[in-house]
């Protein structure tokens, strides 16, 4: 609900109402905790050091640091993104578009753009109503517009204003979404074994699932969220998992080998397989921040 | 001035207009496009059958991605409604996605009118008639439902928002 008038809190229920909070209230929790969110982070932050990471961690779990200190060696950067439920989109398409900027890609630029056109029919085919995506998809295609304009440090400021600011960024977000949920439901059969067995009741399908866990602003992303927006965008990404697990990556070999962090590439069916990943995202149980891997 | 809220919600109205779900309707106030006043009508053979009951719908330039606010301006005896006339429903909280337009919204609500969710009640009592004597929740659902025919006041006096 909005934060408008936080003191009017509906009265709770009558004497019956169980010890459990009420709805209202834990809805209330919940939105409290994402407007602290969101006065100490950005919807995306500045690129760091993985060294901030590591600091993180430095008095805690030492699984974490060492892992840190073995990605260090592939990657120079990370940038965070806010824990807001929809870090994964809008950490995934931030990187995207800035990779875009940087390599001054046209070729893939536009490749991307017919293919978000395409889209807009596979929506409506679905069901969606054009009301309800066109300004979205136009805002994105205006962004792809923007940074295959100027590759100067400008325009990546220009970037990050429009994807920290609400309205344009939530927009983009809610695009993907939608194109999520259309992927997951277009390929029903593909899907709907990763989603059985997540609830009873009702019993799961592929609709309901997308209505619950995909379409709402704020919904965390899965692994099934990543496989679907990669092939419907045909993007490939590496999630880098971090976690305080203490297996050495790879196994066996020669005992003391250091404790590194897996990797997962979700490669879209329509890539060869082993194209390298146009996004690299950092994953700590919950969260997705952005990586930046050393050139060359 | 054409905010995308604003853009979106002249088109949620033509849809509302051009294409009508039954039942429901509602349109913006003349000088505020983002306050809303609606009307549902209850369903057809259910206790609600017959009611004519305002709404008014609150959007924040958020909108889409933020629900709007909803209020029963009519008195409901509902396991959902809050006395005030707010709406416990899950697509307008944690639930809400960009997805639902005017329409579907109010179509949503209506639909929440004969299969209410006894579970999260807003509304104890009504909750506990609707599970143990129905006989009696549809007495007072009917009480209401003839109080919308004559009653022309908000459900409770804090409403003077709607000028």
């Amino acid at each position: 609900m909005a934060s408008t008038e936080p003191a009017a809190e509906p009265p709770v229920a009558g004497s019956e109402a169980p010890d459990r909070p009420s709805d209202e209230a834990i809805l209330q929790q919940q939105n409290q905790i994402r407007a602290e969110q969101a006065k100490v982070s950005e919807y995306v932050g500045q690129e760091e050091n993985l060294g901030a990471l590591k600091a993180e961690y430095e008095n805690g779990n030492q699984n974490f640091v060492q892992k840190i200190g073995k990605l260090e060696e592939r990657y120079r950067t990370f940038r965070r993104t806010r824990g807001d439920g929809n870090c994964f989109f809008r950490g995934f398409i931030y990187a995207y578009l800035e990779g875009l900027l940087q390599n001054s890609d046209l070729a893939e630029a536009n490749r991307f753009m017919s293919v978000v056109q395409s889209w807009k029919a596979k929506l409506v085919e679905g069901g969606f109503q054009e009301l309800v995506f066109e300004d979205a998809m136009e805002l994105l295609l205006e962004q792809v517009k923007e940074v295959t304009k100027a590759s100067d440090q400008f325009a990546q400021e220009k970037l990050l204003v429009n994807m920290r600011d609400d309205m344009v960024s939530n927009m983009i977000v809610m695009f993907l979404r939608l194109v999520t949920s259309c992927e997951v439901q277009r390929r029903e059969d593909f899907f709907f074994p990763f989603i059985l067995g997540m609830y009873d009741e009702p019993p799961a399908t592929v609709e309901l699932f997308c209505q619950r866990h995909v379409e709402p602003m704020g919904e965390e992303s899965d692994h099934l969220h990543i496989v679907a927006v990669t092939e419907a965008l045909q993007i490939p990404v590496r999630v880098v998992y971090l976690d305080s697990s203490g297996l050495p990556a790879g196994g066996g070999g020669g005992g003391a080998g250091a404790l590194e962090a897996s990797c997962h590439d979700f490669v879209p069916d329509s890539c060869p397989p082993g194209t390298a990943p146009r996004v690299h995202l950092l994953y700590r149980p919950g969260h997705y921040d952005i990586l930046y891997a050393k050139s060359g | 001035m054409s905010t995308p809220a604003r853009k979106r919600l002249m088109r949620d109205f033509r849809r509302l207009t051009s294409d009508p779900p039954q039942g429901v309707n509602g349109s913006p106030n003349p000088d505020n496009i983002m306050q809303w006043n609606c009307v549902i009508f209850g369903p057809e053979d259910t206790p609600w059958d017959g009611g004519t009951f305002k709404l008014t719908m609150e959007f924040s330039e958020e909108y889409p991605n933020k629900a709007p606010t909803v209020k029963f301006k009519t008195k409901l005896f509902h396991p959902n409604v809050y006395a005030d006339g707010s709406i416990c429903l899950d697509i307008l909280q944690n639930q809400w996605s960009p997805i639902y337009d005017v329409a579907a919204i109010l179509t949503s609500i209506q639909s929440l009118l004969s299969d209410p969710n006894p579970n999260s009640p807003a509304n104890g009592e009504a909750a506990r008639l609707y599970n143990e004597n129905r006989r009696e929740y549809n007495r007072r659902v009917r009480e209401v439902v003839e109080a919308s025919w004559v009653e022309d006041v908000p459900a409770e006096e804090e409403g003077k928002e709607d000028k």
